[in-house]
């Protein structure tokens, strides 16, 4: 097969509403363009890029807030890969990405197929699965979350009628990130809605022409629907990984701010927000910071690459 | 169509030109307006602390109080928890914006005076704004840095141990003064027997009590610039208490965790808590039994370690009105009406003035002053611990590592070593 990454083919000949005459016309047309973005211009320069360039000096400086930053080169680095905590962050955080994500996207692949077959009352189905993507992330829904997986709490009975007397998650090293992996799932319909809108797109011929064939549901799912929105997957994968990567709020709000107990929530970002804004190490937090781009940077290349294995893009065609 | 088009985008080419022109007029209006001195010589100061909420009705009904006498000073009230508070602190100092006072703790002294946002206010003793008299037992060196006074004691507290009395009493074991450890983990020992609770919550993480037992044995918890003890000290510390928790004599650590912001000892999961004595008022609030004070145990048999801490109010050095400022903290610590309103939260009054205008009525106010009065009687209170810079973060560290410890998830020699190395980078900082 194939592949054409993109193809923006604009019908020839008519081209949409011909610019004004002449260069300083032109040169107007821009300059009132970059007014209007203005706004967006400055926000980006003052609020992004500027605290980004910033920060990645002070990851190579020792940096307290109150005494100008001094130069240390690779200091942070070399402290940082030593240090126990940060490894631990590490952990925590790649466990949280590599369980939360894929079930995440399980559950809302398959609540996609179900929702994709036209029934009564579709629409209220899609807003009900929709909702705690909204939601979700609240400090509101984290306290909700902390109330369910105490002990004696809804989780905990649950678990005790199936002989499973674990105690609460909340304050067990062993199990309290599971909660946090189960609010991530919670909040899948984000990714189901993308699903179904690539599930729409697959063209209703080939499941015809496949059943003529003889081919089962599984066989047409297979052969069918998966290749047909692999796209619409690997784009829910990339988005869904790099999210998880820089789970904050939930780990924080559920663990009463201290990421606890015993570091066992210690995401990626809290330990650099304990590091930068409560111990004012803020060379240290820019170096993490830092370091955490290079390896979501990294790891979505992987993913680019990967593509080119499983990801089918239909021909430009149609 | 294309002479219409010019002029329309013209028309818009100025009104974005004027929304900006505003836009950089309201920034340079809201610049201006947070500067504080105004026509008629009314200048407002902010004033931030920390406290649950009676704290800051307390707070908020003694600023009324400040208006009314003070016509021409307004104070802006800022507050939040602890933890906030001191994040936002950090963050507006190194701004250059914190508040014009604010509530300090003895943690934060070198810190704060070593980045230089702390105003020494000897001058403004020296210049007659504000009243360095009155404070007994010796609590005005809590705010004492290097010969400058950079802080005010509002009030002075010492550690405690806060049982259920009810518990305490159903077990049949009773809490004396002098009694030593072996004696409060038998006592302890027995509620567990006969209670089915554990006796404590979590000792061995709290770093003020950790600095008592130290202090005991001829040492203390800081030394001017560094750690006092060994990290064998630490070791054999943890894995007494990790010990403990393994055989339920310290509450499960898992149903601790859990129970937060309640205190393990409210929630009935055991049946005392180390805490300082004016803190004690909030397991009243939380729980249904009946809590009260008791001593700290020793290793003697009479000294327990015992200092004045403070809680205090200090004044930015950059302020733009410290003559104001150094009149608002004169008058929030010596104040009798003042004194009355706020009572003990913040511990027992710090100035003899205050200290006469509240008469404590009720049963828990009534058992702070007791027990400090006992303290002091029993002459075993010394001289505080010094906290160098960073005493902070060492204190959150020892919190946290020997929680660790306790869930048995990293090993006592292990935490010591963790805890060390943590100190270590918290002094440099």
């Amino acid at each position: 097969m194939t592949l054409v990454k993109e193809a923006p083919v604009r019908p020839a000949g008519k081209r949409p509403a011909a610019p004004p005459a002449g260069r300083r016309g032109r040169r107007r047309e821009n300059l009132a363009g970059y007014l209007f973005m203005s706004p967006w211009i400055a926000g980006f320069l003052l609020l992004t890029a500027g605290p980004m360039i910033a920060s990645l000096y002070y990851a190579f400086t020792s940096y307290n807030l109150f005494t100008p930053p001094q130069w240390v080169g690779l200091d942070n680095f070399t402290t940082m890969f030593q240090d126990p905590r940060w490894q631990k962050s590490v952990e925590v955080t790649l466990e949280y990405v590599v369980v939360a994500t894929p079930l995440k996207l399980l559950l809302a692949l398959g609540v996609a197929l179900l929702l994709a077959q036209k029934r009564r009352g579709q629409g209220l189905y899609r807003a009900a699965f929709y909702m705690p993507s909204l939601i979700g992330a609240s400090v509101s829904v984290g306290f909700v979350w902390r109330a369910l997986f105490s002990d004696d709490a809804v989780v905990d009975r649950t678990q005790k009628i199936f002989g499973l007397d674990v105690g609460g998650w909340i304050g067990n090293p062993d199990y309290v990130l599971y909660s946090l992996v189960a609010l991530s799932i919670w909040q899948f319909g984000a990714p189901m809605v993308i699903f179904l809108a690539g599930l729409k797109q697959v063209p209703q011929e080939l499941y015809e022409a496949a059943e003529v064939d003889g081919a089962g549901p599984l066989r047409r799912f297979w052969n069918i629907t998966l290749p047909m929105i692999s796209p619409v997957l690997f784009f829910n994968v990339l988005l869904e990984s790099i999210h998880a990567f820089q789970v904050f709020g939930s780990a924080y709000v559920v663990s009463d701010t201290r990421c606890g107990p015993a570091d066992a929530t210690l995401v990626y970002t809290c330990y650099l927000y304990q590091k930068g804004f409560k111990e004012a190490q803020m060379g240290f937090a820019s170096a993490m910071a830092w370091t955490l781009v290079i390896a979501v940077a990294l790891v979505t290349a992987v993913l680019f690459w990967s593509q080119k294995k499983w990801v089918h893009y239909e021909e430009a065609a149609k | 169509m294309q002479q219409g088009g010019t002029v329309e985008r013209r028309t818009i080419l100025k009104a974005a030109g004027a929304s900006l022109a505003v836009a950089g007029l309201g920034a340079t209006a809201t610049a201006c307006g947070g500067g504080s001195g105004s026509g008629d010589g009314t200048v407002t100061i902010r004033y931030a602390w920390w406290g649950g909420e009676p704290r800051t009705i307390a707070i908020k009904k003694t600023i009324a109080l400040f208006e009314k006498k003070f016509p021409k000073i307004k104070v802006k009230p800022e507050f939040t928890d602890y933890e906030a508070f001191w994040e936002k602190f950090q963050t507006q100092a190194s701004g250059g914006n914190p508040p014009d006072v604010f509530q300090n703790a003895v943690g934060f002294l070198r810190k704060y005076d070593k980045r230089g946002v702390l105003l020494d206010l000897k001058t403004q003793a020296d210049a007659g704004n504000l009243s360095l008299d009155n404070f007994p037992n010796g609590v005005l060196a809590n705010g004492q840095v290097d010969g400058k006074q950079i802080a005010v004691p509002v009030g002075a507290n010492t550690m405690a141990l806060v049982i259920d009395l009810k518990a305490f009493q159903k077990a049949g074991v009773e809490a004396k003064f002098g009694w030593t450890w072996d004696e409060y983990f038998d006592a302890l020992q027995t509620i567990q027997d006969k209670l089915k609770i554990a006796g404590d919550t979590g000792y061995f993480s709290i770093m003020y009590l950790y600095d008592l037992y130290l202090r005991q044995n001829g040492k203390a918890f800081f030394t001017d610039t560094d750690l006092g003890f060994t990290e064998d000290d630490l070791t054999q510390w943890w894995e007494d208490g990790y010990k403990r928790v393994r055989s339920g004599l310290v509450a499960d650590p898992k149903k601790v965790e859990q129970v937060k912001p309640k205190s393990a000892l409210s929630a009935g999961l055991a049946a005392s808590e180390f805490t300082w004595d004016n803190f004690s008022i909030r397991y009243e609030g939380e729980g249904e039994s009946d809590y009260g004070l008791a001593p700290i145990p020793t290793t003697d048999g009479e000294a327990t370690g015992q200092y004045l801490g403070s809680l205090m109010l200090s004044a930015f050095s950059g302020t733009e009105h410290p003559e104001e400022v150094a009149q608002f903290i004169d008058f929030m610590v010596h104040d009798p009406e003042v004194g009355a309103i706020m009572g003990y939260d913040r511990g027992i009054l710090a100035t003899t003035e205050q200290y006469e205008a509240f008469k404590p009525t009720d049963a828990n106010n009534k058992g702070v002053a007791a027990y400090e009065e006992q303290v002091a009687e029993a002459g075993v209170l010394g001289k505080i611990t010094p906290h160098p810079s960073g005493a902070d973060v060492v204190e959150a560290a020892f919190l946290r590592i020997g929680g660790e410890v306790a869930q048995g998830k990293t090993k006592p020699a292990d935490a010591a070593e963790a805890l060390f190395s943590e100190a270590k980078a918290a002094f440099a900082g």
